[in-house]
């Protein structure tokens, strides 16, 4: 028998810690003469990493949603794009269509988890009254609709173009590429580190025990006192702020934002990583997206040592992927690190 | 002026008139049991009284206040808590947090105290972990403290229920058959502790088929058939009368 209990205090400070070092770190890279080298074999593992920080926060907003609340959420990408566009539009110096506002980049940081916040809300206020299954067909078709948006309309969202120029802070200060590399893969896992410490302290205080108090039985958890409504829409307002972190992190590391970085695909990872790694426990679902990146990244070096194409190599990779996810779902339901008692799936 | 009172309460599913016109008003430390054939409409009228189900006409009043359609969470704050027929326990939960959950004004459930894991939330966190183990002692259930609730029988579901439910402190009980698959043991030990749960001036009403215990534990029987009252007054007098014996017993007096 696995019991957690959740004493609110100690425990989840170590990420807070190691988020704030983590930032020092990097800030010293940016800010002092200080160099790296890195290796030329290692370029593609930074770029992935960070890459990996950055779904991190995904990660742990989607697992607030559906790990702690039950809430499913199958359109997390659009928070996460509505974050990267508003940071974006706001932020840019001069884009080759689109918004381009040219405002300071925090202030577009800021917008951007505003942004995704009031969305956010506002899907909530739709739709999490309703069955469960209402939230997730809801978020689904909000993510279409928001795709549809950010290709056609061209003079706001610059098509399938997207919006360029949008500062990048840490290559502004930081010349050589090495140093800025590491220096951005540290500042952002600094502050996915820094989402950790967060997510863990409000799941571990009382606040938690009512989300999955919702999570098992939302009728009991009202006829004990608890507005579930109001922690519903906050876990899914949450969670769709965190999304929107990550966007508008993004744009400002990637300088740039098109529909295509915000497809379905961005969705299903991070649903596979936390399915995979198991759902209701933060560093679980971090581990379970590094599993998914992780074997993406393999494969592509896979890919040289093959005898196939790249084509034939693409749809061996999604068939190996889709049977490591059987294997899971057959033999751990409840995820490689979940409590199948605590997820309520029989072994 | 009653603690708690239904006026006219009508709720309809579909054609069918679960309840039809029901009044019914229970006294401050009154121990009231509620009976009545399957289908009388016993469950509905819990539901309409908790805010589970807005009744479609009629008004709930507690302590003199309008709470009629109020929702279930406000009702637990003025002091009204009920179990269930099917009992409910968080699953996926411990027996523990099951309890624990229930405690009212714990800041910790707000974001920022839980954020920043502020005194008042750590100190009251103390307090509801020394009542909820109390609690759980009380029931019986500290050797199954950490299991999780899935893991319970019937019987220690329907304690652990009981458990949840005074962490709350209510003034007002409502437990839908809580005796409801119970070994005689443990209703024996259900039944007592409702009784001294009245004797400290709670209010409590119980619906229940069971009804050996029901009749011997409470001080006033009021007997519903097809969602109005039939019969109301002391057991022995109630259980005497001829239309309950007609509806309930079906002629057959036991």
């Amino acid at each position: 028998m696995n019991v957690r209990d959740r004493l609110p205090s100690g425990h989840g400070d170590r990420a807070l810690i190691a988020g704030v070092v983590c930032i020092l770190v990097g800030a010293l890279f940016a800010l002092t003469p200080l160099r790296v080298q890195l290796p030329s074999a290692f370029y593609v593992f930074v770029e992935v990493g960070i890459l990996f920080v950055i779904y991190g926060m995904l990660v742990l907003g989607l697992d607030l949603q559906y790990g702690h609340t039950g809430l499913v959420n199958f359109g997390h990408v659009v928070f996460f794009a509505v974050g990267a566009y508003a940071t974006a539009m706001l932020s840019a110096q001069d884009s080759f269509a689109g918004i381009a506002l040219a405002y300071p980049w925090p202030l577009g940081l800021v917008a951007g988890v505003i942004a995704a916040a009031i969305l956010g809300a506002a899907v909530s206020l739709t739709s999490i009254r309703l069955r469960g299954d209402f939230l997730a067909i809801v978020t689904l078709a909000t993510a279409e609709i928001f795709h549809s948006l950010f290709v056609n309309f061209e003079d706001i969202f610059g098509g399938n173009v997207g919006i360029l120029g949008v500062p990048r802070p840490i290559a502004a200060v930081v010349s050589d590429g090495d140093t800025r590399l590491a220096a951005t893969l540290l500042v952002l896992g600094g502050i996915t580190l820094l989402t950790l410490a967060a997510v863990t302290r409000l799941t571990d205080a009382p606040y938690g025990r009512v989300l999955r108090a919702i999570r098992a039985d939302e009728l009991v958890t009202r006829s004990v006192g608890k507005s579930t409504i109001t922690y519903k829409t906050q876990s899914f307002v949450y969670g769709a702020a965190l999304a929107g972190l990550a966007g508008g992190l993004f744009a400002l590391y990637n300088g740039a934002v098109a529909p295509g970085f915000f497809t379905i695909q961005v969705t299903v990872t991070v649903w596979i990583g936390m399915l995979l790694g198991g759902a209701a426990n933060h560093r679980a679902v971090l581990a379970g997206l590094a599993i998914i990146m992780g074997l993406r990244l393999i494969s592509r070096f896979a890919l040289d040592v093959t005898p196939v194409s790249s084509d034939v190599f693409a749809s061996m990779r999604l068939i190996v992927v889709g049977l490591i996810l059987v294997a899971v779902i057959r033999y751990r339901p409840a995820g490689i690190w979940g409590d199948p008692q605590e997820l309520g799936v029989d072994q | 002026m009653s603690l708690l009172a239904a006026e006219g309460l009508v709720k309809e599913f579909g054609g069918l008139r679960a309840i039809d016109q029901l009044s019914v008003s229970i006294e401050e430390g009154e121990l009231v049991g509620v009976m009545g054939p399957n289908g009388a409409g016993k469950s509905t009228f819990f539901n309409c009284v908790s805010g589970v189900i807005p009744p479609d006409d009629g008004t709930v009043t507690l302590e003199g206040t309008d709470v009629t359609s109020d929702s279930p969470e406000s009702l637990a704050h003025r002091g009204l808590v009920r179990t269930f027929q099917d009992t409910r326990e968080l699953e996926t939960m411990t027996v523990r947090d099951n309890v624990r959950l229930a405690a009212p004004d714990q800041p910790g459930e707000r974001t920022l105290p839980a954020l920043l894991r502020s005194s008042s939330m750590r100190e009251r966190e103390e307090t509801v972990r020394k009542r909820a183990d109390e609690l759980i002692e009380m029931f019986d259930l500290d050797h199954l403290a950490d299991e999780y609730s899935s893991n319970l029988s019937g019987g220690q579901r329907k304690l652990l229920e009981l458990a949840r439910t005074l962490m709350l402190d209510p003034d007002v009980l409502l437990l839908d058959e809580p005796f409801a698959g119970v070994n005689p043991t443990l209703t024996r030990e259900i039944a007592d502790h409702i009784r001294n749960l009245n004797a400290d001036g709670m209010t409590v009403v119980i619906i229940e088929h069971e009804l050996e215990t029901l009749t011997e534990l409470v001080d006033r029987l009021i007997v519903l058939q097809q969602g109005r009252l039939l019969v109301e007054g002391e057991p022995e007098v109630v259980l005497e009368d001829e239309r309950v014996i007609e509806a309930y017993l079906g002629g057959d007096s036991k």
